[in-house]
């Protein structure tokens, strides 16, 4: 069954044992892993960054991909801090407006990739400066400071060790699977990712396919955006700036086909589990602060080589594919 | 090198012998042997699927025989890669140009060994003059530094050749060259050829053509069914009905279908339709519970007018009536939901199915629209129910439902394409070419699931180029030629009569 979801059991299985060997480790050798507060800043950085991760998802399963949500994210931060700040909107209405804003953007992706036919990497990469450059153009680099406290103080809150925010990635994350596997739209959109032309010629509508995976990618964009600026307190420029290899480490880790017509949501939430627990490791063990990035890249380069190439096989392995199979013919 | 030729020209250069090679569910080549002369032009006939592309395939190294033996100049051989079937001077004119458009002419024949002077910097001056005598050779009036992209097709044919000579190739393999250039343009490419087999190479001619075999080729190879039809024989010995025999085959010892209710009213009528400045303007009636069978060669136009039924490529002029009401079909999605319309794909992969996903979702794929509930919603179990009659109906092999649809066989694979159709009701298949790649107990299995459809109330427009198939199959046959309907005829199901009776048309 998981085939369709264009991701291999083995591949999901292997990657929840290294989360769950990692957590061990880590607390083992760091006893403040497991203290309320990691746990509650870590988890607060997967909530948002699960969220960049599956924005690149959907439209990677279209066989796009979308280099500009960061700066989706960033300008949504900055519009919702600035008319809250500067305006005094009324917060709901805020951010109303910024996830709003999300989907336009993506919309405009979308349009623009269907109606050119240029490649989506290009003309993403081209909509990322036009998005950040209004980022600028506004801020002149300048955060909004003192945003509402509901929001700031929903950047705060916790419910044991875990963050509130967490409760929104969470829905956004099952409903999006549920959109992508039993919903009539979002099957079209891993069709058309699968196959365009056959998609096409069974009468799918793949212009809609294709501006609705761009459209979802911006308003998980804006979402995370936003949940990034209540963590920090303010409006700041810079937010989404950082955001372009989790967004794809997350997918491709997690078993997605760059050719596209896959989304595998468990595979890469999981991945974005290990790369959490990766950057939470190296901050815990005291790794020199200017050598963290290098360390992030490599092991992220590690984890992709290593789930894309062996452990899929290794876990199906030693999961016995035969039994799995037999199952599967007596149904 | 002489012009006569000589005793040497006459000694076998390639042997092949004993080739089988199979795929997931296909047996694309069963024992097959070829044997190539130095200096002679060797011309390798079939009909679409009869293994040609395959046996190809495997002389230059792209794949590698399950069994049987290649002997080049008497020794045994085994080429691993394209590089290992270059190295031995064996090259191929492939249908598709392999060619760099952006680079010259002269670059694109020297590709994988351009000369460079110091500091490996590519020695421009060096590639012309180098690239210069093999231009000449093939008498291609371009010069070195012209790009391929401005190039005509025959041209870029004569690069490719020029190419493959000056990498000494002592084995041409021409796929289907007279597939896309101007009568014209084939004498010219015929002169060359020529002067290659005075030259003492060994050249395989691939074609549908049979007058073109006559004209220009020494010795014959038939392919069936990936088998030898015939092996080796000499032109001058054959004649064209001979040789159409051999390709298209007697009619096979297969069970009579049962028969079926007659025919009801014209659900399609279709008046003077024209895609194309060539069409002349086609007309045809297909009716309620008929197989109406299109034979034509490649080429004919038959899978364009398919197309154009559905909407995927504009109609310039012409009628389309559906039940009697005369219609104007937009797309794919207008002909399945407003006309009922399905179209089983000729290219199954690239164009009917997503490989990668499940038979469910391949099946289901034209429905999801209706089925849903709760607003977008599609119920597992909804969707199974919908799909599993048309895939028992079927027989569809699978595992399960959520079995991948790229690891069926490929009569399994064709089985989905249509089931996808009936699950959506569709009351109108057009099907193009339902069983190339399938082999014959399948192909079978899937006649008498097509005249089952037909019996149960479905029209079936059936085209294709397998002669068995639609004397087997169809209720009336019309016949194809030139982007025209030249022929219509009632079927007696009797190939002998038939099969002659559309050759007459064709010839």
């Amino acid at each position: 069954m998981p085939r369709l979801r264009g991701v291999a059991p083995g591949l999901a299985l292997g990657l929840l044992v290294i989360d769950l060997m990692g957590m061990l480790v880590l607390s083992v050798v760091t006893p403040s892993f497991l203290s309320t507060y990691n746990l509650f800043v870590t988890g607060r950085d997967l909530s948002i960054l699960l969220l960049v991760a599956l924005a690149q998802m959907v439209v990677l399963s279209l066989g796009q991909m979308n280099l500009s949500i960061g700066s989706i994210g960033g300008l949504v931060a900055i519009i919702e801090s600035g008319l809250m700040v500067r305006y005094g909107w009324p917060v709901p209405i805020a951010l109303v407006a910024g996830l709003l804003l999300g989907i336009v953007c993506g919309v405009i992706n979308g349009v623009l990739v269907d109606w050119t036919k240029i490649n989506s990497f290009v003309l993403t990469l081209a909509t990322s400066y036009v998005f950040a450059g209004i980022n600028l153009g506004i801020t002149h680099a300048t955060p909004f400071y003192h945003i509402p406290s509901e929001i700031s103080s929903f950047g705060q809150a916790r419910v044991g060790p875990f963050p509130l925010m967490a409760a929104v990635t969470v829905v956004l994350t099952v409903l999006l699977a549920g959109f992508l596997y039993q919903v009539v739209l979002g099957r079209q959109l891993l069709a058309v990712g699968g196959n365009q032309l056959a998609a096409r010629l069974s009468g799918l509508p793949v212009r809609r396919a294709v501006v609705t995976a761009h459209a979802i990618s911006g308003f998980l964009a804006a979402v995370a955006g936003t949940l990034l600026m209540a963590q920090l307190g303010q409006g700041q420029p810079t937010i989404g700036a950082t955001w372009v290899l989790p967004s794809f480490a997350g997918p491709i880790i997690g078993g997605a086909a760059l050719s596209g017509g896959s989304a595998p949501v468990i595979g890469t939430v999981l991945a974005m589990v290990l790369i959490s627990l990766i950057d939470d490791g190296l901050v815990l063990v005291n790794a020199d602060p200017f050598w963290v990035q290098f360390l992030i890249g490599a092991l992220i380069l590690g984890a992709v080589v290593l789930g894309r190439t062996r452990l899929g096989d290794i876990m199906t392995f030693l999961l016995g594919a035969r039994r799995a199979s037999r199952q599967e013919l007596s149904r | 090198m002489s012009a006569e030729p000589s005793a040497l020209a006459r000694e076998v250069r390639l042997e092949v012998s004993g080739i089988r090679k199979q795929f997931p569910g296909v047996v694309a080549l069963d024992n097959v042997s070829l044997r190539l002369r130095a200096g002679e032009i060797h011309a390798l006939l079939g009909e679409n699927g009869a293994g040609k592309s395959t046996l190809i395939k495997i002389l230059t190294g792209v794949y590698q025989p399950d069994e049987g033996e290649i002997r080049l100049d008497g020794a045994q051989v085994r080429f691993a890669s394209p590089r290992s079937a270059l190295a031995a001077g064996i090259s191929v004119v492939h249908q598709e140009r392999n060619l760099i458009p952006q680079f010259t002419v002269a670059e694109n024949i020297l590709l994988e060994r351009l000369p460079t002077r110091g500091l490996q910097l590519v020695d421009h001056a060096a590639i012309n003059r180098l690239a210069k005598p093999w231009i000449d050779m093939v008498s291609l009036e371009a010069a070195p530094t012209k790009p391929v992209s401005e190039l005509s097709v025959a041209q870029m044919q004569l690069v490719e050749i020029a190419k493959a000579l000056s990498l000494q190739a002592r084995i041409l393999l021409m796929d289907e060259p007279t597939a896309a250039i101007t009568p014209h343009e084939v004498g010219y490419l015929f002169r060359i050829l020529d002067d290659l087999r005075r030259r003492n190479v060994a050249l395989v001619f691939v074609s549908h053509k049979l007058e073109e075999v006559f004209e220009l080729c020494d010795r014959v190879t038939v392919l069936r069914d990936g088998r030898n039809a015939s092996a080796d024989l000499e032109v001058a010995s054959v004649d064209q009905d001979r040789l159409v025999t051999y390709m298209i085959g007697r009619a096979e010892v297969i069970s009579r279908l049962p028969p079926k209710p007659d025919p009801g009213e014209a659900v399609l009528e279709v008046k003077g339709l024209t895609t194309d400045p060539r069409d002349r303007g086609i007309s045809l009636e297909l009716r309620k519970g008929e197989v109406l069978g299109i034979y034509g060669l490649v080429g004919a136009g038959r899978s364009r007018l398919a197309k154009a039924l559905v909407g995927e490529i504009k109609m310039t002029g012409g009628e389309v009536r559906i039940r009697g009401v005369k219609a104007r079909i937009k797309g794919f999605r207008e002909a399945l939901e407003r006309h009922r319309i399905g179209y089983v794909s000729e290219d199954r992969k690239q164009e009917g199915l997503i490989l990668l996903h499940s038979v469910r979702s391949n099946t289901s794929i034209t429905i999801w629209r209706r089925l849903r509930s709760f607003g977008q919603w599609i119920r597992r179990a909804a969707e199974d129910a919908a799909i599993l009659p048309s895939l028992r109906q079927l027989d569809v092999r699978s595992h399960s439902l959520s079995q991948s649809v790229g690891t069926l066989s490929g009569g399994n694979q064709q089985k989905v394409s249509i089931a996808k159709w009936l699950a959506a009701k569709a009351e109108i298949l057009i099907i193009d070419e339902p069983t190339v790649g399938i082999d014959i107990k399948t192909k079978a299995a899937l006649h008498e699931l097509i005249w089952d459809l037909a019996a149960n109330g479905k029209s079936v427009l059936l085209i294709s180029s397998d002669m068995p198939e639609v004397i087997r199959l169809s209720d009336r046959i019309l016949v194809m030629r030139n982007h025209a309907i030249v022929g219509e005829m009632p079927n007696t199901h009797e190939y002998e009569e038939m099969s002659e009776s559309i050759m007459a048309q064709l010839s």
